[in-house]
């Protein structure tokens, strides 16, 4: 009864509604996309919308319950790592890999957010703590070369496969992998929308805003923090494992200090807070890194670092307000026509 | 015993180095509720200060024109001492100008930062924390640009050893310990006998208090982040001749600085003291048994640990950063 009430769906609005169609729009065109596009495309973009999922789950947690870490690659490579060595060490199915790096993501998370969330640190303690997760695990990755490959990290992690009762899907071709890409996205970012929109949200906001407040309101802000952080977790592991399993290869800077950067670059380029902005942010700044490391491969993290100063300053709420702005600027004078008009 | 008292001295080295990078860290983040991810770059611009010194001072002794070469007479001791014919090379005294025109470089460096980005952005922290990483990663490629991807070479400034408590230790790293010590001392009788000690402890209890009462928060703010980061400059120039001067150098200690300040404490010079003294002592000892990664990996799981057991650290101090809810 009170999750009825937590989650309760009330008709969708009209901001809401160009949300929505928006996100369609874009789930068409991705649809569209392998008809004219290379095989490279392809492969490209299919990786993106992975990334794309790691963006949404850290939105999630920053951009919805106002956590921020630096450290959410750790579990995208507990997902990766946990793929690659089950399937290739163990010789696991693909099924189990993916559940044993959920697991084991969701049991990190709640170890160290019980941890810390319950001894009431927050923001930059936060940030710190979490960075330091990231470069613990990137030691780890990198000394227990006999599991991890260290340095060189795991090739060749076997195509994702599930048998049921005989029949046996496997993701082997480019399309199928791409598909079953889209469709991840588009779930995660669903649910999470679904969820988000209603009391829930409302809840993380007032979190997010003045915890204290919220705390005094009757809420349990710890517990809700704890979820939102495991949960978060879950989702960065289930791009990590999909991305193994799709790539077939796992490497330490999957769980490096700077993939944990470049997803906070992308959820903030996005817009936080706003799930559709994350997934454009993933697309415009994956997009740009790649032609800059086409020009000068070094010189990628100079423009990461002058994107994230720029961002601060001039686009603090990302690119997905400065689209927000322009139409309420025509609203506004749409709304002044009709005014003049009548 | 012997081994005892070398791991003792070899953790009073990395305690000093550890103390000098997070009183910085401490003070600011205390003062202005401020993690600026930017302060081991203050750390690898002094040691690349003493690496361009030196270089620079081998060049111009091995040929200059007589006129260059008694500028650096008056200038670089260990100049006069070759000139003179004794053993020490010129670069012994560009370590001693190093030591000197490095924390002037971190601070200059400090300065801009602090006017162009963290002065904007004093009500918005967590945007502070996205701003400064920003700008490290632009510090760390332009230094890289600059002076290339290589380790840069590092001359012994100290040779030989010294007896200390009946075992032979590397004179340079007893010099470290005693410089620091000085140094720290410095900063704690500044923090507590002098004026500008007293504005910054009222600064960190409570910024609108303070100003209220007439000290001018702006200044205090400012210079607090200078001196923060000629000391993490100072700290730069003292590891150079033992670690491997890269552009990452400050990395690695900007992350044991910040275990630092959580568990020693924001906000207090004798906090900073005991988070080094747990961080850096810890780290030593574990680093005897087992791999230094896996070592490192324990201390943090151990800060981790502590931060839940004592949230406000071993030392609290009076912190606006403590307040942790209920703040945006």
């Amino acid at each position: 009864m009170r999750l009825a009430l937590l989650f309760r769906q009330d008709p969708i609005n009209r901001g809401e509604r160009a949300v929505l169609v928006t996100f369609g729009t874009l789930v068409l065109a991705a649809m569209l996309y392998p008809l004219w596009a290379s095989t490279y495309g392809i492969t490209v973009v299919r990786d993106i919308m992975l990334f794309s999922i790691f963006a949404l789950s850290l939105d999630y947690l920053w951009g919805k319950a106002g956590v921020l870490t630096l450290g959410h690659a750790t579990f995208f490579g507990i997902g990766a790592y946990a793929m690659g060595i089950l399937t290739i060490k163990v010789g696991a199915s693909s099924l189990a890999g993916l559940f044993a790096g959920l697991g084991m993501a969701a049991a990190l998370a709640l170890v160290v957010g019980t941890f810390l969330i319950f001894a009431g640190v927050r923001l930059q303690y936060f940030a710190i703590v979490t960075i330091a997760l990231s470069l613990v695990s990137t030691q780890i990755a990198l000394s227990s070369s006999a599991l991890t490959g260290g340095d060189a990290g795991l090739l060749g992690v076997p195509p994702f496969a599930i048998e049921l009762i005989g029949a046996r899907l496997e993701l082997s071709d480019h399309l199928s992998q791409y598909f079953v890409a889209l469709s991840l996205v588009t779930m995660v970012y669903l649910g999470l929308w679904l969820a988000c929109r209603g009391n829930y949200g409302k809840i993380l906001a007032a979190i997010r805003m003045n915890e204290y407040r919220a705390r005094s309101l009757g809420h349990d802000t710890d517990l809700h923090l704890l979820i939102a952080f495991v949960v978060s977790a879950v989702l960065a592991a289930l791009s990590g494992a999909v991305f193994a399993a799709v790539s077939g290869f796992v490497a330490p800077d999957l769980v490096g200090p700077l993939l944990s950067t470049e997803v906070v670059v992308w959820v903030a380029a996005g817009g936080r807070g706003t799930l559709l902005g994350p997934v454009i942010g993933a697309f415009a700044v994956t997009r740009l890194q790649q032609e800059i490391s086409s020009i000068a491969a070094g010189l990628w993290p100079l423009i990461l670092g002058i994107l994230f100063v720029l961002l601060v300053f001039f686009f603090p709420d990302g690119v997905i307000s400065v689209g927000r702005q322009i139409q309420a600027m025509l609203g506004g004078r749409r709304t002044l026509l009709r005014r003049q008009s009548a | 015993m012997e081994a005892v008292v070398l791991a003792i001295l070899n953790a009073l080295t990395l305690i000093s180095i550890l103390a000098l990078v997070s009183i910085g860290l401490a003070i600011i983040f205390g003062m202005m509720d401020i993690i600026n991810f930017a302060h081991g770059e203050f750390m690898t611009i002094g040691a690349y200060t003493l690496a361009y010194i030196q270089s620079l001072s081998f060049f111009l002794a091995a040929g200059g024109r007589p006129w260059t070469r008694a500028f650096w007479l008056a200038l670089i001791p260990g100049y006069a001492a070759r000139a003179s014919g004794l053993e020490a090379a010129p670069w012994v005294g560009a370590f001693w100008l190093a030591l000197m025109l490095a924390p002037v470089a971190g601070a200059l460096v400090g300065i801009l930062i602090e006017a162009a980005v963290i002065r904007r952005l004093y009500t918005r922290p967590l945007e502070t924390i996205l701003a400064t990483l920003g700008i490290s990663l632009i510090l760390q490629k332009g230094i890289e640009l600059t002076f290339g991807s290589r380790p840069q070479i590092i001359y012994d400034p100290i040779r030989g050893t010294l007896p200390v408590l009946g075992v032979d230790y590397p004179a340079y790293r007893v010099f470290i310990i005693a410089f620091s010590f000085v140094i720290i001392t410095v900063c704690l009788v500044v923090f507590r006998n002098t004026q500008f000690g007293l504005d910054l402890r009222a600064l960190i209890q409570n910024r609108d208090m303070a100003e209220a009462l007439g000290i001018n928060t702006r200044r205090v703010s400012r210079l607090a982040f200078m001196a923060g980061a000629a000391l993490a400059a100072l700290a730069g120039v003292l590891i150079a001749p033992l670690a491997s001067v890269e552009a990452n150098l400050g990395i690695f200690y900007l992350g044991r600085a910040f275990f630092v300040v959580i568990v020693g404490g924001t906000g207090t010079i004798a906090g900073v003291l005991a988070g080094s003294g747990l961080i850096g002592g810890l780290e030593t000892a574990l680093s005897y048994p087992m791999h230094p990664s896996l070592a490192f990996a324990l201390v943090m799981i151990t800060a981790i640990v502590l931060v839940r057991l004592r949230p406000r650290g071993l030392i609290p101090g009076f912190s606006f950063a403590h307040e942790l809810l209920g703040k945006k």
